[in-house]
């Protein structure tokens, strides 16, 4: 029976031509989306390596610099020693850290285009090696890129709804509806043919398409087939969550345009009015301090320290006095410097540390109401299979702070205690070695959105089922 | 076959049907009549299930529509004023699907295409879209659908309005050679004459009330529609 109305719903899809357009939609804007992307992830790739090449070619500068030294063919010049802890942990031995783009990145931009994905390493914060107003703004729930997760998640539900809006109200209203029930068929067969019908043609389709598509990136890279496979199953069932919804909505047996009306309805409040507002009350409810407060204050603990010069040294080892070197005597430039640079960084700690309370309070908010829209959680499990959400970003800020206080602990000493460095010591220098975020911490994440996405599913289909059962013909 | 036991529904305040009683058995032909509003179409859409009684009980066959509604549905062959098809797909595909869910075996293209001819429809047409049928042609592939469907049982809602005198003449030729192999026939109609001619029985309603149920042959044409105006008047 079910066999029977699917064939007879595949018969009636191809005679509308509907498919073919819709397959062409699905074709180009999958195709743009994966284009765009790849050009994104591309960009990124270049842009690290281009940092390693810069790195390469300065240390190896350095190399022979410092050889040259050695050999008394070159005396080391200016206004401080480059040979010394400062210059060479400040500038010129200074590596990158750099969050490498995961297997499936170029199928969702996420993240990566509002957070940097490397940093130039110094001995100060971290946050001040960044340029213009990159600290602010740090929760973005949908971007705009137009990449694959945006097909999924904006263009395919409307694809979907195109298909199903009139599910029933068309028969009904072509009053092939009276004809269908005047024979031994339930209404939820009937709609359980023409849901699985279309459901089919439109997966397959898409997954042709995607395969197709992806086959041309050559994705490498550990994990790329779970990945894909999960980001099949979260496409699955955020498409099955639209496509009972359509059900329900039908179900409430009005006609065909305000079911679409409807629908469109939960289209814009899911897809848009959900992350619009949370967006919005995240940043309205915990604001961070703006990049202007921020420097603001960095300019005022530096006035401060360089005016207080000799003095803020002294304090600086009355609280580290492991520093403070065993000869005494008058401070040199690069201790002094360091100093002050601590201090100012010591002074605009608290607005740092408000900063970070605040965005990781944005964040429990939006975690809390994510579940309110299948949207939402739909791009959060696409952005963590791309490794391009924000808990990639919590994993590689975390990993560049302690690689940054490594950097640091091993420099500090080093400077007070007016180390000059010698070529040999050039190669062992602390160094980064990138960590990529374990699979499980991405599994449990996805697996969390997808039940997110999954319970409102089916506590719809079974409200479908019960409308469908209390659905009369002739009402 | 069908029966109907003090089968009322109400709309609200407003009584569509009230306590029908009705028994119609194999090879019978009941003609309703009645003017409109007078609760024909209420009756077909009770048997078919398609409205929930207020009170009484429908049977088909012996098994109670709303409580056996899918097993009911299986001795019911039903077709409305306009058969409603799908139009982009040919007379033929529409019979083989509707064929497909009564749930019998599947039958051969030959055999599909035997109903069609049966139901009158010209076999150049089987292979056309719907979507060109005229109202008479949409009509036989409803025909050809419950003569495919070996319904034991016929709802027929003013079947032959609209359809010009040969076709309507052909529709109670199909009648006859049904209820002769003993198919129970309950058709909604306004015909007076097609009610005298394919009917054996007919019964006249008025304000939801059957008023009337006699047998076509105890009465004469010019008689038949005497009593039916007496009895819409007052
Ligand atoms: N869904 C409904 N809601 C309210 N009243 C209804 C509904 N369906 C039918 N009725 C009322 O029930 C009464 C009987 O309607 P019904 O359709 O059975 O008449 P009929 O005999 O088939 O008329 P016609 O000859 O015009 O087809 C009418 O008064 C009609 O207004
Ligand atoms: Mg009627």
């Amino acid at each position: 029976m079910l066999f029977s109305i699917m064939r007879n719903e595949w018969r009636t899809l191809l005679a509308e031509r509907s498919l073919p357009a819709i397959g062409l939609l699905l074709a180009l804007t999958i195709g743009y989306g994966i284009y765009n992307g790849q050009a994104w992830v591309s960009f990124m790739r270049e842009s690290l390596a281009a940092t390693q090449a810069e790195y390469a070619e300065r240390t190896q500068k350095l190399q022979s610099d410092f050889l040259a030294y050695e050999a008394g063919s070159k005396k080391p010049v200016g206004f401080s020693d480059p040979r010394g802890a400062s210059a060479v942990g400040g500038t010129s031995a200074v590596p990158y850290v750099a969050l490498t783009p995961g297997p499936l990145a170029a199928l969702s931009v996420g993240q990566s285009d509002l957070y940097p994905y490397y940093f130039k390493l110094s001995l100060r914060s971290k946050y001040l090696t960044l340029s213009n107003d990159e600290i602010e703004n740090p929760v973005n729930l949908l971007s705009g890129r137009f990449d694959l997760a945006f097909v999924i998640v904006y263009l395919y539900p409307l694809l979907i709804l195109a298909l199903t809006y009139n599910l029933l109200s068309s028969e009904h209203e072509q009053g092939t509806l009276a004809m269908t029930l005047a024979n031994p068929v339930t209404l939820k067969t009937l709609m359980a043919a023409k849901v699985l019908t279309r459901g089919l043609a439109l997966t397959v389709l898409s997954l042709a398409i995607l395969v197709v598509a992806i086959f041309g990136l050559t994705l490498t890279g550990n994990g790329v087939a779970w990945r894909l496979a999960l980001w099949a199953v979260v496409m699955l069932v955020y498409g099955a969550f639209w496509f009972v919804l359509a059900v329900g909505i039908n179900a409430l047996g009005r006609n065909s345009s305000a079911n679409a009306l409807l629908l469109a309805g939960c289209w814009l409040c899911f897809a848009l009015l959900v992350p619009a507002l949370l967006n919005l009350a995240s940043t309205a409810m915990y604001p961070v301090p703006s990049r202007v407060e921020m420097i603001q204050a960095m300019r005022n603990a530096g006035k401060e320290a360089q005016q207080r010069g000799s003095q803020t040294l002294a304090r600086y080892f009355e609280d580290h006095p492991e520093l403070a070197p065993a000869g005494g005597g008058r401070p040199d430039f690069a201790s002094l410097s360091t100093a002050a640079q601590q201090e100012v960084d010591r002074q605009i700690q608290p607005i740092l540390y408000r900063y970070e309370q605040q965005v990781s309070a944005q964040q429990i908010l939006v975690d809390r109401f994510c579940y309110l829209s299948p949207a939402v959680l739909t791009q959060q499990a696409l952005n963590d299979l791309a490794g391009t959400g924000i808990g990639a970003y919590r994993h590689f800020n975390q990993q560049a702070d302690r690689f940054l206080k490594t950097w640091q602990d091993y420099f500090f000493p080093l400077i007070f205690a007016r180390k000059l460095f010698v070529s040999a010591e050039l190669a062992s220098l602390p160094r980064y070695v990138e960590v990529p975020e374990p699979g499980s911490d991405i599994v449990r994440r996805v697996l969390l959105s997808l039940a997110g996405i999954l319970v409102p599913t089916l506590v719809l289909t079974v409200w479908a089922i019960r409308r469908l059962n209390r659905y009369r013909l002739a009402a | 076959m069908l029966e109907a036991v003090e089968l009322s529904k109400s709309y609200g305040a407003h009584q569509a049907l009230h306590r029908l009683n009705l028994r119609i058995d194999p090879g019978e032909v009941y003609c309703l009549l009645g003017a409109n509003g007078a609760g024909k179409t209420t009756t077909i859409n009770l048997f078919l299930n398609f409205v929930e009684p207020t009170s009484g009980t429908a049977t088909v066959n012996g098994l109670d529509v709303t409580k056996q509604a899918l097993e009911s549905k299986r001795h019911l062959a039903y077709i409305p004023e306009t058969v409603m098809l799908y139009k982009n797909l040919t007379g033929l595909e529409n019979l083989e699907y509707f064929a497909a869910l009564s749930g019998l075996p599947a039958y051969s293209q030959a055999e599909l295409l035997g109903f069609l001819q049966e139901a009158g429809l010209q076999a150049e047409a089987a292979h056309r879209r719907i979507g060109g049928y005229s109202k008479g042609m949409r009509q036989k592939v409803g025909i050809s659908i419950a003569l495919a469907k070996k319904a034991k049982a016929l709802l027929l809602d003013e079947p032959t309005s609209g359809l010009d005198p040969k076709a309507s003449n052909e529709f109670s030729e199909l009648l006859k050679r049904l209820s002769d192999r003993g198919v129970a026939i309950l058709m909604a109609t306004h015909d007076l004459f097609r009610a005298k001619e394919s009917g054996t029985r007919v019964g006249m309603m008025k304000h939801g009330r059957l008023m009337e149920s006699l047998s076509t042959s105890d009465i004469g044409h010019a008689d038949l529609e005497q009593l039916y105006l007496r009895h819409m008047h007052d």
